[in-house]
């Protein structure tokens, strides 16, 4: 499903200082799996969730998802992939303020401009699914850390993409919200979505879900 | 030297174009020498990344060029009255013995870079990049052109003196010529309208019958003859004068500009069917580029022809 292979990424930035932050690096995450990445603040873990999305290319190495060689993409269709195959869950959320809860959960769709039924009801779906069709029509700005958090999850959701990645998701919110979270992550698991989280939150790392934990310490895996 | 406001803005383009497309050129070579779409190295990565920088660079150029080249002939035709003799664009094409080579190195430029931007295209449409080096290879090539291009219009500027005398389009484009427009312009009308109606008449027939790589040469032959018989006969018409010639006077206002669209029909028009026949070389199968050759082509010969006929019918005789 996903491999990373001898991968290395290394930030240019000037001539004579460059960061790495991740060093020949190899892992496989097979399809249905729950993966999650620990380590400190710093370790490379976000890196290697930027890389599966294609939100950056390596330095050096290849990331493939699904036989495609997702860090040899052209910026267009690496675009495409992202819409299509990845959800992607930020620890800030990344929602858009000025915007109702309906309408941001509705961005993913609007690239691929589908029938007004055929996305109202994947909206309706995923309302009902994160428990937040009461707040459908209210501004994120007004809602709650945990309401965001749902939003920002069913965003990611809406289009039923087959890999789920989460970036700290829990870093902002409180335990009771994060048990909320974990309970969501369940639902998804039992969907047969693969699902690679970054965290250092440890009430993910005795979970009965997660498949796998794998730690990341200075740009390597342990 | 003319230094005119618009010959001062063709410079300064000019040299920005020039730094730009040497550092595009520059990639260019490095990744004509190093490119290997398979290969997962921080050299095959960083090229990746060069290649968007140098298609960037040189997409731009293509996208001023385009609008540039009429600026040029504009600013031919605006300086023109700055030179004793010359009384459009031609009297200062003809003013040094760069012009002539000028004018054409600029149309071939258009049509470099018209391919160049097809490759290009071709190439974004696969994930895979598969005419990545052979795109960048063909601007090495394009890029000696440019340069070539630059040089000449700064000689060319440079070498025009505006006390001398120049001739008139009247005397360069007349059938008492010594030279080879002369012979050009004494070619037997009907033999020339028979040729110009007969390539139109392939390149439809061509088209009709799918066969893709005589619809290509059969709009290069078509770019020949439809120029010659424009300087030859159609213009006449356009100026209502069976002496006058000139390729330039109707770009000018007295004509409503008429010559620009006529010129711009024919080269999308020739430039889409030639397209056609390299898209076909490389195995791409493109239907748009054969209907926009085709309807530019057509729109082409229903200008100039309107011409004469309406004539013909106002005063019931021809030129």
């Amino acid at each position: 499903m996903i491999t990373l292979e001898n991968v290395s990424k290394i930030y240019e930035l000037n001539k004579n200082h460059n960061v790495t932050t991740l060093e020949q690096i190899n892992l496989h995450i097979k399809e249905g799996e729950l993966v999650v990445l620990k380590g400190v603040s710093g370790s490379g873990k976000s890196t290697i969730l930027s890389l599966i999305a294609a939100l950056t290319k390596p330095t050096e190495g290849e990331v493939v998802v699904n036989e495609k060689r997702i860090s040899k993409l052209p910026d267009s269709f690496a675009s495409d992939y992202r819409q299509q195959d990845i959800g992607f869950i930020f620890q800030k959320y990344n929602l858009i303020p000025t915007l109702s809860v309906k309408e941001n959960i509705l961005l993913p769709l609007v690239p691929t401009n589908p029938a007004e039924d055929e996305a109202q009801a994947k909206l309706g779906k995923v309302l009902e699914q994160f428990q937040i069709a009461h707040k459908k029509d209210e501004m994120v700005r007004n809602l709650s850390g945990g309401e965001q958090q749902r939003v920002a999850i069913a965003r990611a959701h809406v289009n039923n993409p087959k890999i789920i990645i989460a970036d700290e998701p829990t870093a902002n919110l409180d335990e009771k919200l994060s048990l909320d979270f974990i309970e969501i992550l369940k639902q998804l698991k039992s969907e047969g979505k693969t699902i690679v989280i970054a965290t250092h939150d440890p009430l993910f790392f005795d979970l009965e879900i997660v498949d796998r934990i794998v730690e990341v310490k200075a740009g390597k895996i342990l | 030297m003319i230094l005119a406001p618009e010959v001062l803005t063709l410079l300064i383009i000019n040299g920005i174009f020039l730094l730009l497309a040497t550092v595009a050129f520059i990639l260019s070579v490095k990744i004509f020498l190093k490119w290997d779409i398979n290969s997962t190295t921080k050299t095959q990565y960083t090229l990746e990344k060069q290649s968007f920088l140098a298609a960037t660079i040189i997409k731009y150029i293509f996208a001023i060029k385009l609008p540039l080249f009429l600026f040029f002939v504009f600013t031919l035709d605006k300086i023109s009255t700055l030179l004793t003799g010359a009384m459009c664009a031609a009297g200062v094409v003809d003013a040094t013995e760069y012009g002539t080579y000028l004018l054409i190195l600029k149309l071939l430029n258009l049509y470099l870079f018209g391919f160049w931007l097809t490759l290009h295209y071709l190439d974004m449409k696969s994930p895979n990049l598969p005419y990545s080096k052979i795109k960048f290879e063909f601007f090495i090539i394009a890029f000696l052109f440019l340069v070539a291009e630059i040089v000449l219009e700064g000689i060319m500027f440079q070498a025009i003196d505006i006390d001398k005398m120049v001739s008139c389009c009247g005397t360069l484009y007349s059938s008492a010529s010594t030279s080879a427009i002369g012979d050009i312009l004494n070619i037997n009308p009907t033999l020339l309208l028979g040729l110009f109606y007969g390539n139109f008449i392939l390149m439809v027939l061509f088209y009709k019958l799918k066969v893709k790589y005589l619809f290509a040469i059969s709009n290069i032959t078509f770019i020949i003859i439809a120029l010659i018989s424009l300087i030859s006969w159609f213009g006449t018409y356009i100026y209502e004068l069976p002496t006058h010639h000139c390729p330039f006077c109707f770009l000018q206002s007295d004509y409503y500009y008429v010559g620009y669209a006529i010129y711009t029909a024919l080269f999308i028009g020739t430039f889409y069917g030639i397209r056609s026949g390299i898209m076909e070389m490389i195995g791409e199968e493109r239907k748009r580029s054969y209907n926009i050759s085709l309807i530019f082509n057509t729109l082409y010969l229903l200008i100039v022809t309107a011409y004469p006929l309406v004539y013909f019918m106002r005063n019931g005789v021809w030129l």
